[in-house]
């Protein structure tokens, strides 16, 4: 044979037959890929690694639970708070909380070391948290210290005390377990930069020198972030080193997850198509994200402000029929059932099921009422001849798709009804939607994750609050003082049943007068591979709510 | 014109290029909009949003903001990455390094491959080889990038796992020095066989991926030059004389078809910038496509000027370059006309 001919042939043979055998092959036998690492594969990438600078459900968030702790801590198998650097957790009851609820005493755990060697003491903690505020930087989340915190003093060496503007029945569950509290090395602060008023220090925002189970190895950025074990850790050690792979493809990701590449992988529902019934991956579906999925209303819209095609008038919302109507006419099921796939719940405005406050009991809308939107719009004048409204929101993801469903369901209720979505870049929607006032009548987002009802009610609620001021709510409540007043009291209220009892009767009233359209609070989904051992999800943690150092394999 | 004067005066032009280059660069960033919202999040409140301006130097006039921002590319400072979470210029160059890699290592495959595959066609004209080797050619040049990518991903990752993805194993990359960027030549420069090892299975699906489209265009321009030249005077006198065939082809005939295809694979290089977009995200490439195409779809005007600018300049001195060949090469070329 010419050998010219044969080895092509050869070869093309050879591959030929390897691509048909195996391009359907199932995934590769299920030994225990690299031994002693956890190989996670996330979704996005830091964009900050310090405690004060870090917002709140970002991805700095998750390397931050790993490598700082903070005083308190919530455990992986309920919402109730446990003791982390500090012994106990204060209550009126143990002394450590003042009887008039100002004071909060903390005592530390002694013996705890930093990742630099230096040892924890409460002047650690002191200038933890005075060094959030004193930065006070916009993109972080310092301002839940400052809101609360009056004064800071370290008692003794082991003993810290926090003073509040006043009684507060979410502090510790608002506060104290927020990244944003997590407790830095101060010799490595001051010796890289220390603090400065509004900047960033650039060390702590790509370093990271905590006293967790964890500690920064490094970070190629777009690549991966790698954590080891801190054999010095005041707890019980982690077994895996971790190596967090950053961004890409989602498909790429699942493929990952097949070939064992990677032992753990955020996504989300409609991707769990792709791994069911796949040999070795577990898919891990229990419980709920506590960002609801929301469409907001904006009752501040400014003259002529509105896309050009928006008929609607300014007051639009003002008009509690109105924000009902739109609550009775989005068809929730094909937004569960459609993109979040059959995972998640819906919550009553506007606490999110899993935490304390909400009540089951509640009214909330969770079916399409098509006759009852109808009667809502027509009793509000909109009936006959429509509308046209735009909503915008960021591209390619569950927020537009959210939005799609409602312009199905208003479409398909009247046809005189437009709803205009507006999807566009992150960035985009990001500066239009930070913009006071808001120049759209409509945006879907979804709700910054937090412990305690108050963190939701004043965010997304109070007439006074960020959002309330800022999209006028205060326009369309029928007693907005009354309703601020029953979120002022709830926030101080110390008995647990009575507080319990406000939010039941605030969530009724918000019933009647919705701010905001939540299309669903979404399912904790997560996928990993069957030879991960102690997997478990918390949504309380920052997304994804995981605790590499419970992990095994 | 002396070679010598043009060249100087050229050197002299080049940096009024730059800076109109840079001025156009700046303009047309900012009619996309205010670069200020890849540094934001949906919670910001419109004080936090000012502050943010103020930090970056977004609430200036635009005359202000390009003075800054060419001051600080002066000084080297390419501003701050909101994709990256760093300053632009401590990622710049390893992602130009990794992709530089990657292009690189896809057109050794398309050149080598190409060139094969054109002389194995051509040599034999309408026979079954070339029209396997037209079926071969023909899909790599209308084979989706991303698809390929993928498939390749499935077989050869996900099914057999054979091929890693990524651009090294964590360990062994951390074991050795990078003074160049370039995993392969590092590797080389430390001695480390494993490290070159890895370096290489590495670049093997993404390189192969990229570089089966260009091997395409290759090898069609070989095959068809080789054809024609195996059609000339020479050849036949070549094979009167009694040479072999395999003398023929190798010493005559595709010598001489090898001169058009040169030109296509300087071209072809363009190609494989372009597709390393795709191959990155495909393959958690960490290079300056990947990099690039999050911080166009995010809004990061820091990065997308510098890559921007630094193309331009690219462009600017290779066309310098050139011309310059050009007229040493060819005395008849009148500089400066």
């Amino acid at each position: 044979m010419n050998r010219y001919l044969s080895r092509p042939i050869i070869s093309s043979l050879c591959v030929g037959a390897v691509l048909t055998l195996t391009a359907f092959q199932p995934a590769f036998a299920q030994e225990v890929n690299n031994p002693g690492l956890l190989v996670h594969a996330a979704d996005d990438e830091p964009t900050s690694l310090d405690p004060a600078q870090v917002e709140p459900g970002e991805g700095g968030e998750t390397v931050i639970l790993q490598v700082y702790d903070r005083l308190l801590d919530i455990g992986p198998d309920s919402p109730e708070l446990i003791p982390s650097l500090a012994l106990e957790v204060p209550t009126v009851d143990n002394g450590l909380i003042s009887a008039d609820g100002l004071t909060y005493t903390f005592k530390l755990r002694e013996g705890v070391v930093f990742h630099d060697g230096t040892a924890l003491t409460a002047d650690d903690v002191k200038y933890s948290w005075d060094r959030a505020m004193e930065m006070d930087l916009p993109e972080g989340n310092a301002g839940i210290l400052s809101d609360y915190i009056a004064a800071t003093a370290v008692v003794d060496d082991f003993t810290f005390q926090a003073t509040l503007n006043e009684a507060s029945a979410s502090f510790l569950n608002s506060v104290v377990i927020a990244m944003v509290a997590s407790i830095v090395s101060q010799d490595a602060v001051k010796a890289n930069g220390g603090v400065e008023a509004s900047v960033p220090n650039t060390f702590m925002s790509g370093n990271a020198v905590g006293t967790g189970p964890y500690k920064f190895s490094v970070w190629n950025r777009n690549e991966n972030l790698q954590l080891e074990v801190f054999d010095d850790y005041w707890g019980e050690n982690a077994s895996l080193d971790v190596r967090i792979e950053i961004g890409g493809d989602p498909d790429v990701r699942v493929l990952g997850l097949r070939a064992g590449e990677f032992d753990t992988i955020e996504t989300d529902p409609s991707f769990i198509a792709d791994l069911e019934g796949v040999d070795g991956v577990t898919i891990y579906q229990e419980g709920l994200l506590l960002e609801p999925l929301h469409i907001g209303m904006n009752l501040n819209i400014p003259e002529g402000a509105l896309p050009p095609e928006d008929t609607i008038p300014v007051d639009f919302f003002h008009d509690a029929r109105v924000r009902q109507a739109f609550n009775h006419a989005f068809d929730y099921d094909a937004f569960l059932n459609g993109p979040l796939a059959g995972y998640g719940d819906f919550n009553p405005h506007y606490i999110p099921i899993g935490i304390f406050g909400y009540d089951a009991a509640s009214p909330t809308y969770n079916k399409q009422d098509k006759a009852k939107a109808e009667e809502l719009f027509r009793a509000a004048g909109y009936w006959d001849d429509g509308f046209t409204i735009s909503v915008i929101t960021e591209e390619g993801n569950l927020f537009a798709l959210m939005c799609l469903v409602m312009k199905d369901s208003l479409e398909g209720l009247n046809p005189k009804f437009r709803v205009n979505v507006l999807a566009v870049a992150e960035s985009v929607f990001d500066d239009a939607h930070a913009q006071d006032p808001l120049e759209y009548a409509m945006w879907a987002k979804n709700a910054d994750p937090a412990a305690d009802p108050n963190a939701y009610l004043q965010a997304y609620v109070h007439p006074d609050g960020d959002w309330g001021q800022v999209h006028g709510f205060a326009n369309g409540y029928a007693d907005p003082e009354a309703i601020g007043a029953m979120i002022d009291a709830a926030a101080v209220e110390l008995d647990v049943v009575k507080r319990a009892e406000m939010y039941a009767e605030i969530s009724k009233v918000l019933y009647d007068e919705p701010m905001w359209l939540i299309g669903a609070q979404e399912g904790v989904v997560a996928a990993h591979r069957d030879w991960v051992q102690g997997f478990t999800m918390q949504p309380l943690w920052p997304r994804p709510g995981f605790k590499f150092a419970l992990f095994d394999k | 014109m002396q070679l010598r004067d043009y060249i100087i005066r050229r050197l002299i032009v080049l940096p009024i290029l730059i800076i109109g280059v840079s001025i156009v660069v700046f303009s047309l960033t900012r009619i996309s909009g205010s670069p200020v919202g890849i540094y934001l999040s949906h919670e910001m409140s419109p004080a936090e949003v000012q502050q943010i301006e103020a930090r970056y130097g977004l609430d200036k006039p635009l005359p202000v903001q390009y003075y800054a921002w060419a001051k600080g590319v002066l000084q080297g400072d390419l501003g701050w990455s909101g994709v990256a979470a760093a300053p632009v210029t401590e990622v710049f160059p390893n992602k130009l390094a990794a992709t530089m890699e990657l292009a690189f290592s896809a057109g050794f495959v398309a050149v080598s491959l190409g060139i094969w595959l054109g002389t194995f066609a051509g040599a034999r004209r309408n026979r079954w080889p070339d029209h396997i080797t037209r079926i071969v050619a023909v899909s790599g040049a209308s084979l989706p990038l991303f698809w390929l990518g993928i498939l390749l991903l499935i077989i050869f990752w996900a099914n057999l796992g054979w091929a890693p993805i990524g651009r090294s194993d964590a360990t062994i990359w951390a074991s050795i020095a990078h003074p160049t960027g370039l995993y392969t030549v590092d590797a080389l420069l430390a001695g480390n066989l494993k490290a070159f090892g890895d370096a290489v299975w590495h670049l093997a699906l993404p390189a192969l991926t990229l570089g089966y489209g260009a091997t395409a265009i290759i090898a069609r321009m070989m095959r068809s030059s080789l054809v024609e030249e195996l059609q000339q005077d020479y050849v036949d006198a070549a094979r009167a004389k009694g040479l072999p065939e395999r003398l023929v082809l190798r010493r005559h005939a595709r010598r001489n078809a090898l001169i058009p295809t040169v030109t296509v694979i300087g071209l072809t290089f363009g190609f494989l910038l372009q597709g390393t977009i795709t191959a990155e995200i495909i393959f958690r490439w960490p290079g300056l496509g990947r990099w690039m195409a999050d911080s166009v779809l995010r809004g990061d005007q820091a990065t997308i000027m510098t890559y921007v600018l630094f193309t331009s300049v690219l462009f600017l001195m290779v066309n310098l370059v050139v011309d310059v060949i050009y007229a040493h090469l060819d005395r008849r070329v009148v500089l400066g006309g």
